[in-house]
């Protein structure tokens, strides 16, 4: 279908953007293309469909060369191109006219138009949603969208420029869910991305490694390779950690991509020693590590029944609420008539805590953050930082300096000539002389592992997208805050540099910030918090330690979340029969030690 | 946003929903000169008749529509004063000073006002029953004519249209960089120079993400075989129907009976 002979490309003609890459696609099958962040990955895809002309080499699809100008247009309505950021590519308001502008720049005839649109939407599964207008529309929806408005070309190919990177965990499911009907119906599928378990879906899996193709071959032989994916920025999936951590341990187990497999083979392999209960030499001596610290505290920030409503008038929200109820509007998402973005939330967060919050997309969690330093104000109810009620002008004005609000890609808030201009922006807003601005900026620099000497100087816009962020980081820094309160802070990182944020957020809480972190990874808040909260359509669904709510993973897929992956998986295993503790919370390590036990055990 | 509500789109079904939105785009036009016709209160009378009559015809309710006029209220009543002050003649009804209303006055004052509520309540009228990319599909169609004399009558309606499209887009941006910039301590308030801080910190990131907006936008454009208009075909292609000719003869009809009446 698409082969890549030798292609070189260079964007500044120094460094080759792509190096003597050869790769061939065959019709029908489901490539997954992986690589950390500047590998070529996103070069090379745009190499499919034209966009970008090699500057060696050649690509040819379908037979058809794209150095040739002639067949630009049957190319790229050929392989059909998704992009990463859902707000980018939409070019119309409303869903129909969106999805109809590929057939509409083909020259099709309005009735064709009409049915192709109809077509695509109902492949990606939105059906009814002609009129809607798209940027009422969810991230996950959005991205569906721009999937269908390549549908309507009819393309052989689709490629997915890490089209899910920025989705919640819902929409992601979504767009996968999509991707593999479409495959299954013979559509070629090209997907960049970052998330080891999308990858484990795919035909064949290509590793990209500055300008080079660094490993190839089906998901089991490239994703178990833990040593070379490491070095190359990225992860192995899940249970393919556990597979490893076994065999860590001396049991043999060959690692599977897919779960549900290699929850099955590590059953068969406890089952085959009949292990009846061993004693688990790894269970925490003490079940209740993750009791709330210091609770007796006076808190810090406190909310007592807040509400929040977008609506302000009391008039229309009663009226809203005599209107039937409609029809359950979209399969997911919220609802966008909810009278209440927050509804009676009572929290307390005490000093030296680390909170994560958790809740799917329009569950609240920003409206939520947003309220802890005053940037919104209840509608009902009172929040207090240090005691002191927030609806007072000048105690707002002091919480700011209390809670530093860091909110999602706070990289697009850079604003300043240089770093150091930027990160001082809190610090002289307070009114603070310059040798204290300055000395601010410097320890504010130096928490997030950055020189002011070597960049300071440098204009923000300069550096690369990870030490954009953490320049951002150290403009809230600067204001020395006791709280820290993080919006997804590793949202749209590759994984290494997803962990290096993680390590640096939990280094800032050994500090003594009290830390409060939304995310929709449910391993990272496992792993770091001490506290977890969970909303749904604007209330606290649950609030306990990591332990008390992971191990309820019912409650927690039906507001759309799920257990860490290592619960999962011991989740899988006790449905098979294997004898795990119940109500524990598991690592990848902690079940593989627990695991290896009852093998070992069971075989003595 | 109810400030911004002159005119923004009502959804409905009526016939005039379902006009072609060039006719109501010239339509509105010839109203405005109909309007201008009208010399008396009967000719005023008759117009007035017809505006309630489209109201009636797009069922818009009575509230939304006063709703969206109320912005305009002031345009009326400067324009009001201003003739009830500057208009002489007449009676000299009253006098304080170097103020003199003159019976013309109250005349002009009153007639004008009526006539500009009715010319705005038409072009209301004109928005509320049109979607506003319908508008710029329909601009672009009228102005395409003159295409041949240079004017990027396909690329302005292309303009017009995207920027409707991230007009949200940005409104949401902006309003998540101004709570980012207050976390970190700016404040209005705060004398000149921190107006300018603040200003500036806010606009910059609202350019910045204008610029990455556009690289990927005129990407995303291409990898969907966009080439300008050659060749480009339309979902909704605008057609005249029956519908289009009635109106028009309706508004001829208008114009008679306003000269008529006078």
């Amino acid at each position: 279908m698409i082969s890549c002979e030798h292609i070189r490309y260079t964007y500044d003609g120094a460094t080759y953007a792509l190096d003597d890459v050869s790769l061939t696609i065959a019709d029908g099958e489901f490539v997954c293309l992986l690589g950390g962040n500047g590998s070529g990955k996103s070069t090379l895809a745009k190499h499919l469909n034209a966009l970008l002309v090699p500057d060696e080499g050649r690509v040819t699809v379908d037979g058809m060369d794209t150095a040739d100008t002639e067949f630009t247009y049957d190319i790229r309505s050929t392989v059909g191109y998704v992009f990463q950021n859902p707000d980018d590519q939409l070019v119309a308001t409303l869903v129909e006219d969106d999805v109809a502008f590929g057939p509409e720049n083909l020259g099709e005839e309005p009735d064709a138009i009409a049915r192709a649109v109809a077509e695509a939407l109902r492949d990606v599964g939105l059906m009814d949603f002609e009129r809607h207008e798209t940027h009422a529309l969810s991230g996950g929806q959005k991205q569906r969208v721009a999937i269908a408005g390549v549908l309507a070309m009819r393309p052989r190919v689709l490629v997915l420029d890490e089209a899910s990177a920025m989705l919640d965990p819902r929409g992601r499911a979504g767009l996968l869910r999509v991707c593999r009907r479409l495959h299954e119906a013979g559509m070629t599928i090209v997907m960049i991305t970052h998330y080891m378990e999308e990858a484990t879906a795919a035909d064949r899996v290509v590793v990209l490694d500055a300008g080079k193709i660094a490993l190839e071959g089906t998901p089991e032989d490239v994703l178990t390779q833990v040593e070379v994916l490491g070095r190359l920025n990225l992860e192995v999936p899940a249970c393919c950690q556990l597979a490893l951590a076994l065999r860590e341990r001396g049991v043999a187990c060959t690692p599977r991509v897919d779960e549900g497999a290699m929850v099955r083979a590590v059953a068969e392999l406890v089952g085959a020693c009949a292990g009846d209960g061993a004693e688990d030499p790894c269970a925490p001596a003490d079940d209740d590590a993750g009791a709330p610290v210091s609770a007796g505290s006076k808190p810090l920030i406190s909310f007592e029944h807040v509400s929040y409503s977008y609506e302000p008038s009391v008039r229309e929200r009663a009226r809203r609420r005599r209107l039937p109820r409609r029809k359950k509007a979209a399969a997911w998402g919220s609802d966008p008539e909810a009278i209440w973005a927050l509804h009676n939330i009572d929290l307390a967060i005490r000093p030296g805590e680390f909170l994560g919050i958790a809740g799917h997309t329009g569950s609240g969690k920003s409206t939520l953050i947003q309220h802890m330093n005053g940037l919104v104000h209840p509608t009902m109810g009172r929040v207090a930082v240090c005691g002191e009620n927030l609806a007072d002008r000048r105690a707002a004005d002091e919480a700011k300096t209390v809670v530093g609000v860091v909110f999602q890609y706070p990289e697009h808030q850079l604003f300043a000539q240089t770093v150091l201009e930027d990160v001082a922006f809190g610090p002289k807003n307070l009114g603070l002389s310059a040798d204290e601005v300055d000395a601010r900026v410097r320890e504010a620099l130096r928490l997030v592992g950055l020189s002011a000497d070597v960049v300071g100087s440098k204009s923000p816009f300069a550096l690369s997208g990870g030490q954009q962020r953490r320049v951002a980081f150290a403009g809230v820094l600067a204001m020395r805050p006791r709280v820290l309160v993080l919006d997804e802070p590793a949202a749209g990182l590759d994984p290494a540099a997803r962990r290096e944020f993680l390590d640096l957020v939990a280094h800032l809480h050994d500090e003594g910030l009290t830390v409060i972190m939304v995310s929709h990874s449910m391993d990272d808040l496992a792993e770091l918090c001490d506290r977890v909260v969970v909303l749904n359509e604007g209330a606290v669904l649950m609030d306990g330690t990591p332990h008390d709510v992971f191990c309820r993973p019912d409650e927690l897929r039906r507001v759309g979340l799920d257990a860490p992956a290592a619960q999962r998986m011991a989740m899988g295993l006790r449905a098979l029969g294997v004898p795990l503790a119940h109500g524990r919370l598991y690592t990848i390590e902690g079940l593989a030690c627990a695991v290896a036990a009852l093998v070992q055990g069971g075989a003595r | 946003m109810e400030a911004f509500s002159f005119g923004s789109y009502y959804p409905g079904d009526s016939v005039l929903h379902r006009l072609d939105p060039r006719t109501k785009l010239v339509g509105g036009l010839a109203f405005l000169i109909v309007s201008l016709l009208a010399r008396s209160f009967a000719g005023l009378a008759v117009i007035g008749l017809f505006t309630a009559a489209l109201y009636l015809v797009a069922r818009i309710p009575a509230g939304r529509a006063l709703r969206s006029l109320a912005p305009l209220c002031a345009i009326i009543v400067v324009v009001a004063l201003l003739r009830l002050f500057t208009d002489d003649g007449g009676r000299l009804l009253f006098e304080l000073g170097f103020i003199r209303i003159y019976e013309g006055g109250v005349y002009a004052c009153v007639f004008t006002s009526v006539r500009m509520l009715f010319m705005m309540c038409v072009m209301s009228l004109v928005t509320m029953t049109t979607m506003t990319l319908d508008l710029t599909h329909a601009v672009e169609r009228l102005l395409s004519p003159l295409q041949r004399f240079g004017v990027p009558a396909h690329e302005l309606g292309m303009m017009l249209g995207i920027a409707l499209r991230f007009m949200p887009q940005f409104a949401s941006e902006l309003q998540t960089t101004y709570r980012a910039q207050v976390s970190r301590g700016a404040r209005v308030a705060s004398g000149p120079l921190g107006g300018i801080r603040m200003l500036s910190s806010v606009s910059i990131p609202l350019f910045a993400s204008i610029f990455r907006h556009a690289d990927t936008l005129s990407a995303a454009m291409d990898a969907r075989c966009y080439h300008g208009e050659q060749g480009r075909t339309r979902l909704h292609p605008l057609h005249f129907g029956t519908r289009d000719g009635v109106a028009a003869a309706l508004l001829a009809a208008l114009a008679a009976v306003v000269i008529l009446v006078g």
